[in-house]
Formats: structure tokens, C-alpha cells, sequence
């Protein structure tokens, strides 16, 4: 571990002569800070920084649709109009995320309720057109599908309340007024409604037949899914290796690799995050009960354990894929719900360990409730070892489904890594070298990165580890 | 006479374990008056701290288990009450602060998060209400700037200044009754006095209870209106502070006396008590303290053989009173001393103090309050009181 040591910034864990000048700062933050100090969580940030910024501006970096264009006299912007309900939301995410890094006077936790309260704001919102189909197509009983439409009115409802009733301060909800009013009523009014079955070639036939007079492109101006049917050529078959068009060929049905990939950066954070976070909810329920109830709960819940360790996550999602078809969401729960194991046993370790605490005891003494000391007092210090466990949770998340990509059984039409990979040995025959080496490299950095960052952060909260 | 803000009675507290019940506390009594210090003294294991967490019903249930007695606080037992009635006196009627300040206070929070929880969970206040309510506390206990140190994590204190953040957030709901579990043993010695001085001069401001458990008797003589001694889960005596230092009963007591340096005596070597206190999974049979009692060995050597026996103990065997070995099995763990009043306003439990045969068995109640020079205090001095 001490190669990833640099002088200089170990050993400066918790200094408590800091001087009085200097801001307090919180132990997870003071953790954090050192963890970033490190070489190797530095280049591990910097790449995963990379595949967010991917994954959220993922369609104005690689679309077929121009930004802006004029034709006819009249200008529009294709790009725009055809954004959806889950780019919204990432943009929103993304600069109110960027936002409250520069606000001073929240904390940690207060940041992430805030995101969180932002995506559950703006998904339904982005989506809220859906309901009609939804409306159509189901065969529940108009009841049944009224009093859910009112439910989810009171909700949205609620959720915008939430900030004025929550004591902020009258500068906040200034703030959230001028922010992200504007954008509710935008998506009320303009949501995002983009055509079902989209032609790409649209724009470049309209360019070549002279109909465009002016146009602005994304710097890569193919979209994931265009399979370039106007440029077929039965003397280049598809897959094509990278050339000045297509840095980094194309796939087997004509697609472009690079856009491909971009888009793909999409799934692999998403599968990564969201089912390490499903991990996490259960994992730390069940550790937190079991650790501080010992006993009888600590029994039932290890046996628990022990029956989820055994399910073979593998097996499982193959399985499942087989009686309930390629379902992205399907996988992360899946990957989700066996995964837990290892969260719910160092939390109930931590738990175990805290609980003898006298500051425990002290707000058993002070009268909070079981809650209170669960959550807000026990679980915080035990956030360390979870913390690694979770940047390696995300790397093997993604493993999984690269893996279960590359096997073909992950998604058939939305891009991601394994599927590309998957097409590097034709049923002919033949290998492709680009289709292997780029998205093959692309996931071997993000998982690297994450390790390195379970590395760093592992020999900065540990103690014993950071030669002190 | 006014109604005592706490009694206990007869408590027994029972903890199970894989070799089957021990007894840490087996028939505890005490009474604690509003204003009054009533100090707890004892080695380690003898009960004295289970003793503190089971009036706020700390005691984790199970293995811990409430075998009978009850704690009458201002009328109600709190034995009776449920676990949500409780909640509301811990913190609010009864505080606690604890040994150890360098590991009371929760590490992730900042001082002023931990104190106004509290404050919003007891008071019903607005959380600027809640602020300014923690920054008083904070100038009460004597920290300079309170309204910045709100905002700083514990580990940017030192000890003693964060036994004084422990001290104001116990006090910051103006609780009746504090329960001070050896508040002091983990200080240095002037933090130590400034510490005392404080809880005395908060004490006196809103005239609170203040339970002291220690095994300091310096600390007992300079603070305690009323000390109980314990041994062996037991109180085995019980009396004013005064009556206490001039008069010690129980030979346990003139024990933990000798082992006391003193200022201007010469000695070499200072005098212990002999042996160890016993396990509570296995308590010796009669007076829990003859195995150790040199009071018992003095008499039996002048005693008729068939009074006396001979026991094994740590160092080889000895000759006791058989008395202290065989008593009438009245208690459930057999064979203790009763405590009773041996003297006015003086109870033990020995069977050769003085006066024991003849003495009446009570509950010890004592509504004493020292007149202790505590101007001292008011002048704001800090520091020892000679």
C-alpha cells in the first residue's frame, strides 16, 4: 500500500492542533480530502470524471442531429427537440450538482438530499406526457388509474414544496425559486417528447440535397443507434476499422464505435451506482438492525446473509434473462439484491464495535430516540469501511454486466461496452481488433479507476495502514 | 420534610451470562433530596456505575434484567414506565455525563449539532431558539466564544474543554437530577477542580441533585453532601460526609481510608487493602468483604475456636469470625449484613460494628446538606477549595 503514499499528504490525517483560522472541517470531509491527495484516487477521479461528463452530455457530443441549423428560411435546432426524459434529468443533476459544490453553508448529507429531491422531481416531470399512453394502454379500472394520477399530483406537489418548508433560510429558497421554478413550468409546458422511431439520415440527406443553409453539428455527428443506411457500399462492408470518419470504426450493423461508447458510459455508471446503492440501502438496514440488536436479530440476519452470499449473481441474471427477457432494470436490481452481503457485514462489524461506545451511550442518556441513534449517530461512523466497499461494488457491477453483455444477453439496441465487445469474433470467424481493444480498454479503465479509488480511500481511513 | 427527588429501593439488577446469573447489584437503597450531592464510592466492579445506568434504564435488556426493587423519581417508578415515557426523562428530568470526554461526544458531528438535538428532541423550541439556548449552556459552563465553538468538531477541543461541552448538554434541559459517572477520572488534576468547582456552582444556581459516582474520596470530601460506600453490589454504609470522614463504620471503609495518602504523614509505602474484589459470578458466602476484612482476623484471634473458622484465600488461609461466614440467610444471594442504622443518621452493614445487634433495620435517608465554604465560588475563582 505505501507506493500510493506521497510525501506530503500522508500522514495528515485528523490534525488536531489545526489551527483556529482554518475552517472546521467534518471527519468524512477531512477523509475525503486525504483519500483525493493520493496519485492513484487522483487519475482514478480524472477517468471517472471523464465517463460522467460522457454520460451526461452524452448526446450533444455524439448525435446526428444538428445543434442548430436553417432550412427553409426557418431555424430550429433538432438536437434540442429531440432530448429526452433522462437527459433532462442527467443536466439538471449535473449543473444544480456543480451548483452546490460552490454553496459553503450546506453539509455532505444536505447536498445529497438536495440531488436526490432534484431527481425526484424531474424524472416524473420529464416523463409526465408518458402518462397519457400509460392512460390508453393500461386495463386497470379508471379508478384505480385516477386515484394513482391524483397520488402522483399530491407528490409533485409535495416535492416542490419541499424546500419552502424546510428551514433554509430565505437566500436558498430564493435560489430555488430562480433556479428550478423555470425549469418545472419548462417541463410542463415543452417536455421532452422525441419521435419514436427516429431517421438520422434525415439531416444528411437534407445537406446533400442543397436544403440546408446553414447547419452546427456535434463534433461527432453520429448517433449511437445510426446504422448509416444512406452510405451502405456493398465494397466496405460493415464492421468498418477506424478511419478519419469514424475514429474508431464502426460495429457490425454500421453504427459508429465512438458514439457508441459515449453513449454507453451511460449504463455502466448507472447500472454501477444505481444497484451498489440499492446494495447499500438493504446492506445497511440489515447490518445496522443486526449490529446494534445483537441477539436473536443478529442470528436471523446472519443466517440471511449467508443466504444471499450463496446465490451465484452470475447464474442468477442468466436465469433471469431467460424467463423475463433483456430488461436493464431488471439486471441492476438483480445485481442489487446480491450484492448487499458484503455492505450488511461490515456495517453490523462497525455497529457491533460502536455500540459499546460511550458516545452511544451518552445519546441513550440524552434521550433520543432508536432512530436517531441509529442513523444520525451510529451510521455515520461506521461509513468508512462502506465507502470502499462501495467503489469496488460499482466496478463489479459493471463487470456484471459487461460480462452478461458480452455473453448476448445483455441490451439489443441501447449501446453498452460487453455488447461491443461482444461483436470483436464474428460467427464467421473473424476477429475485429478495434471492436475488442476500445471498448474492452474503456471498461478496464473505469473498473480500474474505482478500485484505485477503494484503494486510496481504504489506506486513508485506515489508521493502521497510513504509516502514522 | 420535603419528598426526596429520587429513591431508590431494594434494587437487585441481574445480568445473564453463559455460566447463568450473576448479581452485580443486589438490594441497593439510596435517597437523593433536590440540591443534595449523594457521592457513590467503590472499587471497579462493585456495582456502583450499573447502579447509575439503571436509574436512566440504560442497562441493555436483555442480558440485563431488573430482578426487584423499584426507582421512585418525584413519585413515579421509573421501573414501571415505558420504554417511550422513559425516553422522555432521560435527558430532560435525569442527565448523564460519562467518564470519558475524549469519546462522549459523537466525532462526525459539530458540538453545536450534538447539543441542539438534544435541545429540539426535550424542549420544543425553534431550531435559532435551540441555537442560542446551546450557545448560553455553552457560556454557562465557562467556554469563551461559545458561538463559534458551536460550529467546531470535538476532536479540535481538549478534554477537559469537552467534559465541559458533555456537562452543558446535559444541563442545557435544565435536568433536576445528574448523574455523574466519575466525571473527573479521565482529567488532569486542575482540570479535575475546575470541572468540580463548576458542577458545584451549577448545581447551586439551579439547585439540582447531583449523583457523584467516583472512587476519588478526595473528590467525595470536597463535593458530597451524603456518600453511600459500595462493595460487592451491596451499600455497605451509608452517611453524611462529615459523619463519614470522622466516623467510618465498616472496616471496608476504614480500608479505602488508610489506603489515602495524607498530607504531612511519612510513610513509605501506602497501605492496601489485601486481595480483590470478588467475582460477581462468584460471590463468597456471608459478608461479601471477609475474605479481605481485617477487622474479622483481629477478632477472631482473640475469639474461642468454635466462634471462629478457617477460610483459603488469595494468600494461603486465615482465621474469620464464623459469624461473617454464616449469617441467616435473608437476602437471595445469602448471608449479607443487613444495613442498619448503627448510629443517628449513620447506617452499615458490619456484624461487629458497634450498637449492630440493637440497631433497626431502615432505609437510609439522610436530608443533609454541608455548609461548605462555596463563596469561593461566587467569586468566580478557579480552582481547589482548601
Amino acid at each position: 500500500m505505501s507506493e500510493a503514499i506521497i510525501p506530503g499528504t500522508a500522514g495528515s490525517a485528523v490534525d488536531p492542533t489545526r489551527s483556529a483560522s482554518t475552517p472546521p472541517r467534518s471527519w468524512l470531509a477531512e477523509a475525503l480530502y486525504n483519500t483525493f491527495g493520493r496519485v492513484g484516487a487522483r487519475i482514478g477521479a480524472v477517468w471517472i470524471g471523464v465517463i460522467a461528463f460522457c454520460a451526461v452530455f452524452a448526446p450533444f457530443l455524439a448525435n446526428s442531429r444538428p445543434y442548430l441549423m436553417k432550412s427553409g428560411g426557418r431555424w430550429s435546432s433538432p438536437l434540442l427537440e429531440q432530448l429526452t426524459g433522462v437527459d433532462v434529468t442527467l443536466l439538471a443533476v449535473f449543473f444544480v450538482g456543480l451548483g452546490l459544490m460552490f454553496v459553503r453553508k450546506l453539509n455532505m448529507g444536505q447536498r445529497a438530499a438536495i440531488l436526490l429531491w432534484v431527481v425526484a422531481l424531474v424524472l416524473p416531470l420529464a416523463y409526465w406526457p408518458q402518462i397519457g399512453v400509460i392512460w390508453r394502454e393500461t386495463q386497470w379500472p379508471v379508478l384505480m388509474r385516477g386515484g394513482l394520477l391524483l397520488l402522483g399530483a399530491i407528490d409533485l406537489a409535495a416535492l416542490v414544496g419541499i424546500p419552502w418548508s424546510m428551514r433554509l433560510g430565505l437566500r436558498f429558497q430564493l435560489i430555488f425559486a430562480v433556479v428550478l421554478l423555470p425549469l418545472v413550468v419548462l417541463l410542463i409546458v415543452r417536455p421532452p417528447n422525441p419521435t419514436r422511431v427516429p431517421i438520422y439520415e434525415q439531416y444528411r440527406e437534407m445537406e446533400a440535397a442543397g436544403q440546408i443553409e446553414w447547419v452546427l453539428r456535434a463534433p461527432l455527428p453520429y448517433s449511437p443507434s445510426d446504422r448509416l443506411r444512406d452510405q451502405f457500399d456493398p465494397n466496405r462492408p460493415h464492421p468498418r476499422p477506424p478511419s478519419w470518419e469514424h475514429p474508431l470504426g464502426t460495429e457490425r450493423f454500421g453504427a459508429d464505435i465512438l458514439s457508441r461508447m459515449i453513449h454507453a458510459s451511460r449504463i455502466a455508471m448507472g447500472i454501477g451506482f444505481i444497484s451498489t446503492g440499492i446494495a447499500l440501502v438493504i446492506g445497511v438496514i440489515v447490518g445496522a438492525l443486526m449490529g446494534y440488536f445483537v441477539r436473536w436479530v443478529d442470528l436471523l440476519g446472519m443466517r440471511l446473509v449467508e443466504v444471499f452470499g450463496s446465490i451465484p449473481q452470475l447464474y442468477l441474471l442468466l436465469t433471469f434473462v431467460a424467463f423475463f427477457g433483456r430488461n436493464l432494470y431488471l439486471m441492476m436490481v438483480i445485481i442489487g439484491l446480491t450484492s448487499w452481503v458484503g455492505d450488511a457485514r461490515f456495517v453490523r462489524a462497525e455497529f457491533l464495535k460502536l455500540r459499546q461506545q460511550d458516545f452511544v451511550q451518552a445519546a441513550r442518556a440524552a434521550g433520543l430516540p432508536l432512530r436517531s441513534i441509529l442513523f444520525r449517530h451510529l451510521l455515520p461512523n461506521a461509513l468508512a469501511p462502506l465507502l470502499v466497499s462501495v467503489s469496488f461494488g460499482v466496478a463489479s457491477a459493471i463487470l456484471a454486466e459487461s460480462t452478461l453483455s458480452f455473453l448476448g444477453l445483455g441490451l439489443v439496441d441501447e449501446p453498452s461496452w460487453g455488447q461491443l465487445l461482444n461483436q470483436a469474433v464474428s460467427a464467421g470467424g473473424g476477429f475485429y481488433w478495434w471492436l475488442a481493444t476500445f471498448p474492452g480498454l474503456a471498461i478496464f479503465l473505469t473498473v480500474f479507476s474505482y478500485n484505485l479509488i477503494g484503494e486510496a480511500l481504504r489506506d486513508a481511513l485506515d489508521p493502521k495502514l497510513s504509516g502514522e | 420534610m420535603p419528598d426526596p427527588l429520587l429513591s431508590i429501593t431494594d434494587l437487585q439488577i441481574g445480568f445473564s451470562t453463559s455460566r447463568g446469573m450473576i448479581h452485580p447489584v443486589r438490594g441497593v437503597s439510596m435517597t437523593i433530596y433536590p440540591g443534595q450531592t449523594v457521592a457513590v464510592v467503590g472499587e471497579s466492579g462493585c456495582g456502583k456505575s450499573v447502579t447509575a445506568l439503571s436509574v436512566l434504564r440504560l442497562i441493555p435488556q436483555p442480558p440485563g434484567k431488573y430482578l426487584g426493587g423499584s426507582i421512585r423519581f418525584q413519585g413515579r417508578d421509573l421501573l414501571q414506565l415505558s420504554e417511550r415515557e422513559m425516553r422522555r426523562v432521560r435527558g430532560k428530568d435525569i442527565a448523564m455525563i460519562f467518564q470519558e470526554p475524549m469519546t462522549s461526544l459523537n466525532p462526525v458531528y459539530t458540538i453545536g449539532d450534538q447539543i441542539i438535538e438534544a435541545i429540539l428532541l426535550h424542549q420544543g423550541v425553534s431550531s435559532r431558539e435551540a441555537r442560542q439556548i446551546a450557545e448560553q449552556s455553552l457560556r454557562d459552563v465557562g467556554i469563551a466564544d461559545p458561538g463559534r465553538r458551536l460550529d467546531e468538531y470535538p476532536h479540535q477541543m481538549s478534554g477537559g474543554m469537552r467534559q465541559r461541552v458533555m456537562i452543558a448538554m446535559a444541563l442545557s434541559c435544565q435536568p433536576k437530577l445528574l448523574i455523574a459517572d466519575e466525571p473527573t477520572t479521565a482529567l488532569d488534576v486542575t482540570i479535575q477542580a475546575q470541572i468540580l468547582e463548576l458542577l458545584r456552582k451549577l448545581q447551586k444556581e439551579r439547585n439540582m441533585a447531583i449523583m457523584l459516582i467516583t472512587h476519588d474520596l478526595g473528590v467525595v470530601a470536597e463535593n458530597a453532601d451524603i456518600v453511600n460506600v459500595m462493595y460487592a453490589g451491596r451499600v455497605i454504609e451509608s452517611a453524611t460526609v462529615e459523619d463519614l470522614f470522622d466516623r467510618p463504620q465498616h472496616p471496608y471503609t476504614e480500608g479505602l481510608f488508610r489506603s489515602m495518602p495524607r498530607l504531612g504523614q511519612k510513610a513509605t509505602r501506602l497501605q492496601t487493602i489485601e486481595g480483590m474484589v470478588p467475582n460477581p459470578a462468584q460471590w463468597p458466602p456471608g459478608c461479601k468483604f471477609h475474605p479481605r476484612c481485617h477487622r474479622t482476623r483481629q477478632l477472631a484471634a482473640n475469639a474461642p475456636a468454635d466462634q471462629t473458622v478457617e477460610i483459603r484465600t488469595a494468600e494461603g488461609s486465615a482465621r474469620v469470625m464464623a459469624r461473617c461466614v454464616h449469617d441467616l440467610p435473608q437476602l437471595p444471594t445469602s448471608g449479607d449484613p443487613e444495613l442498619r442504622e448503627i448510629l443517628p443518621q449513620h447506617w452499615a452493614a458490619c456484624h461487629f460494628t458497634e450498637n449492630y445487634d440493637n440497631a433497626p433495620v431502615t432505609l437510609p435517608v439522610i436530608e443533609h446538606q454541608r455548609e461548605v465554604r462555596r463563596e469561593t465560588v461566587e467569586n468566580g475563582v478557579e480552582g481547589v477549595v482548601p
